[in-house]
């Protein structure tokens, strides 16, 4: 089950990497998430993998296959030059990050805990969900909201002409 | 159960999700088709025409045309399976699915009956138990998928009324979610729950002594906003902008034939099989029978019935309105959506927030 | 000359447009009832093959040639339909009639062949202006099809024998014409 979600995941991913066509670049983004919340169900918090369909594969991603689709862009644009020295570096840097996540993640408490305890059948609902964000992270909530209207009262005044 | 579990070699659980599953499916495809044949002897009644009436079993049982649904199938499957030659031809394949599976699978946590105990263990009739933690965000987040048939449809067709129309659905049901899912937190707050069993369970018994204590009748607002948002995710008229004779012809489905194109027809009914489901669970009671507050002594089947009654009901209310009102324009959909239903869906959230505090 | 299109200001009332919706469900509902409950013969819709549609007088269909009661044909093969026609569908050819036992002792001529095509014939009735026998009547079928162009070509005999029925519509210049026209009883042999 694991490895079907996680095949999944990396392989929209990977996809979404190598494939020339934006929209189909898009949707490979979607099964991508898809596995993502697999895994969420597999790690016991289903309000985590549903929220992950219905904001980014549902809302997100429409948006962008929207703008993408209004462009309508399609021809592929071909690399002017072929950048040997950059190459080499994205992928000595991906190696390099890839490499200290995996540290992070396998140095993490939480992990141990989890190779200690695997999840049991109580799972995350909306509850704890919501008790959690307004207790403990109610300072990132707070913020991350705040963050959001910044963001759209911004957005509204670049497009509007004349406030 | 037990019989039917050892009459199969397998558990209980296995052979009552067997049956389950059956069931679900069995009701999606058993009603789609006559609801086709509802759909247009109804708009013929509506429009004083009479509608298909001539198909005929074996050249002469007519049943008022009920095998016209029968017939339409088997031309599809005759019919030749064009693919336009500039289509993107794996997109073009993998459309009719994606709009069809996820109409599909938004009835896997609908309840379709009373939960009952048998041989010791619980049997509920909906195809995820409660408890999954999943709930009614199930399908939600189903419903938002949904979007992706009619975008990649239209994509992959090459054609600019097909991206037309891709492109208005698309906006189109992503700001009408927002509207939506204000509505549905009403009503998760009221139950103090998201899980539809618990939603239905909450709507039980009497209202104001002389209504069923259903969501309608409890928060008529919501459910407004709720039932509007859920003709425009099942983009069904007056909000069917994937499609649109005047300007884009066919929309989204314009380069499509044979049988490609019934499943996307299907794919609609199932839309609208699905929202009247969600309809019925979230503002009508669900299988509940209406002032009734203890179901103990009720048998499933009986709440089985009344649960397809309720959405039958709502599937024919849908065919009613799309032969009653006109589509809109582009802007006043937009307009309605964000302009009206969304404060008043959050006004709704708010008031209910309100009540409840502590 | 263009026309002035009046912007439709709704009330606060119609934009509420619940209200509205409602009214135009209970008009289709109405609708809905209404042909629900009427019988399949009272309803607009004629059902074709089932069911035709009753001419009104007058009507402009295939043609007859006409006879009298003991069988005889009333055209004389004078001509005068085919000089009418405007489209020029109508080609007779005459013949001496020499019978003089059986029927029509006082007229020398009757129709050898008697053709319309009807792929040429509009049906404006002009060959029944002229005939001075009112041999030829425009009818009430209108069920005029074929799978080949010979077919559609109509004989003496189609012609003759295709309505069941002798008597089609009334005759609206009736009341002149019957004293004129010779009826066969009159007719001393």
């Amino acid at each position: 089950m694991f490895l079907t979600f996680a095949i999944l995941a990396l392989a929209g991913a990977l996809a979404l990497l190598l494939q020339k066509n934006a929209i189909e670049a898009g949707l490979c983004m979607a099964l991508s998430f898809l596995g993502v919340s697999g895994l969420f169900v597999l790690l016991g918090n289903p309000v985590a993998a549903a929220l992950q369909i219905i904001v980014y594969a549902g809302a997100i991603l429409i948006l962008v296959l929207f703008v993408i689709m209004l462009l309508n862009s399609h021809e592929e644009e071909p690399a002017e030059v072929s950048r040997p020295i950059q190459r080499w570096g994205s992928v000595a840097l991906v190696a390099v990050l890839g490499l200290g996540a995996f540290r992070l993640l396998n140095g993490s408490p939480a992990l141990a805990e989890l190779a200690a305890k695997p999840v049991t059948g109580a799972s995350t609902n909306l509850h704890s969900l919501g008790d959690m964000l307004f207790s403990q992270h109610l300072l990132g909530f707070e913020v991350a909201g705040f963050l959001l209207l910044a963001a759209m009262i911004g957005a509204v005044a670049l497009v509007k002409k004349n406030l | 159960m037990e019989t039917l579990a050892s009459l199969l070699h397998t558990s209980p659980a296995t052979a009552w999700m067997a049956v389950k599953v059956l069931m679900a499916f069995g009701l999606i495809m058993g009603i789609a088709p006559p609801l086709t044949w509802a759909e247009r002897r109804g708009s013929a009644m509506i429009q004083d025409r009479i509608g298909p009436n001539r198909a005929a079993l074996f050249g002469k049982i007519r049943i008022l045309g009920l095998v016209q649904a029968l017939a339409d199938g088997v031309k599809f499957f005759f019919k030749e399976d064009l693919v336009p030659p500039h289509a993107n031809k794996r997109l073009f394949w993998l459309a009719p699915l994606l709009a069809f599976v996820p109409a599909m699978l938004g009835f896997a946590v609908i309840p379709m009956g009373r939960s009952f105990l048998s041989g010791g263990t619980e049997y509920h009739l909906s195809l995820l138990d409660p408890g999954n933690g999943m709930g009614m965000l199930f399908p939600m987040a189903v419903g938002a998928m949904a979007v992706y048939g009619i975008l990649v449809a239209a994509w992959s067709s090459n054609n600019k009324w097909a991206i037309l129309g891709g492109m208005r659905a698309s906006a189109q049901m992503v700001s009408y979610e927002v509207g939506l899912s204000l509505a549905v937190i009403a009503i998760f707050m009221v139950t103090g729950g998201y899980d539809p069993h618990e939603i239905v369970k909450a709507q039980q018994g009497t209202f104001l002594g002389v209504l069923p204590n259903w969501y309608v009748f409890r928060q008529p607002f919501g459910f407004l906003v709720f039932f509007v948002c859920m003709f425009a995710e099942a983009n069904r008229l007056p909000f069917d902008f994937a499609e649109g004779e005047s300007e884009i012809v066919a929309g989204f489905h314009i380069e499509y034939g044979s049988m490609k194109f019934a499943l996307i027809g299907l794919a609609e009914y199932g839309h609208i099989l699905g929202a009247s489901a969600l309809i019925t669970t979230m503002y009508l009671g669900g299988w509940g029978i209406p002032f009734v507050a203890d179901h103990g002594q009720i048998p499933v089947i009986v709440t089985f019935l009344v649960f397809l009654t309720k959405v039958i009901a709502l599937c024919l209310v849908f065919i009613w309105v799309r032969w009653t009102l006109p589509r809109f324009r582009y802007d006043q959909l937009m307009n309605l959506g964000w302009k009206k239903l969304l404060p008043i869906s959050m006004a709704n959230l708010l008031y209910f927030a309100y009540r409840m505090r502590g | 000359m263009g026309v002035l299109v009046k912007k439709v200001e709704l009330t606060w009332w119609e934009r509420l447009y619940v209200v509205s919706v409602a009214i135009g469900m209970g008009v289709t509902f109405k609708h809905f009832i209404k042909q629900l409950l009427t019988p399949t013969s009272k309803r607009y819709t004629i059902q074709y093959p089932d069911m035709k549609k009753e001419m009104p007088k007058g009507y402009r269909g295939l043609h007859e040639l006409k006879r009298f009661e003991d069988g005889a044909i009333k055209c004389v093969a004078c001509f005068m339909c085919q000089e009418a026609c405007p489209a020029r569908c109508i080609s007779i050819e005459a013949e001496e009639f020499s019978e003089l036992n059986f029927t029509q002792g006082f007229e020398e001529k009757r129709p050898a062949t008697f053709k319309i095509d009807m792929l040429r014939c509009i049906f404006c009735g002009m060959c029944e202006e002229a005939c001075p026998k009112d041999a030829i009547w425009l009818r009430d079928n209108y069920e005029l099809a074929a799978y080949d162009r010979l077919s559609m070509n109509f004989g003496k005999w189609d012609l003759i024998n295709t309505y069941a029925e002798p008597d089609g519509k009334a005759r609206l210049t009736q009341a002149e014409e019957s004293p004129m026209t010779p009826s066969r009883r009159t007719v001393a042999l």
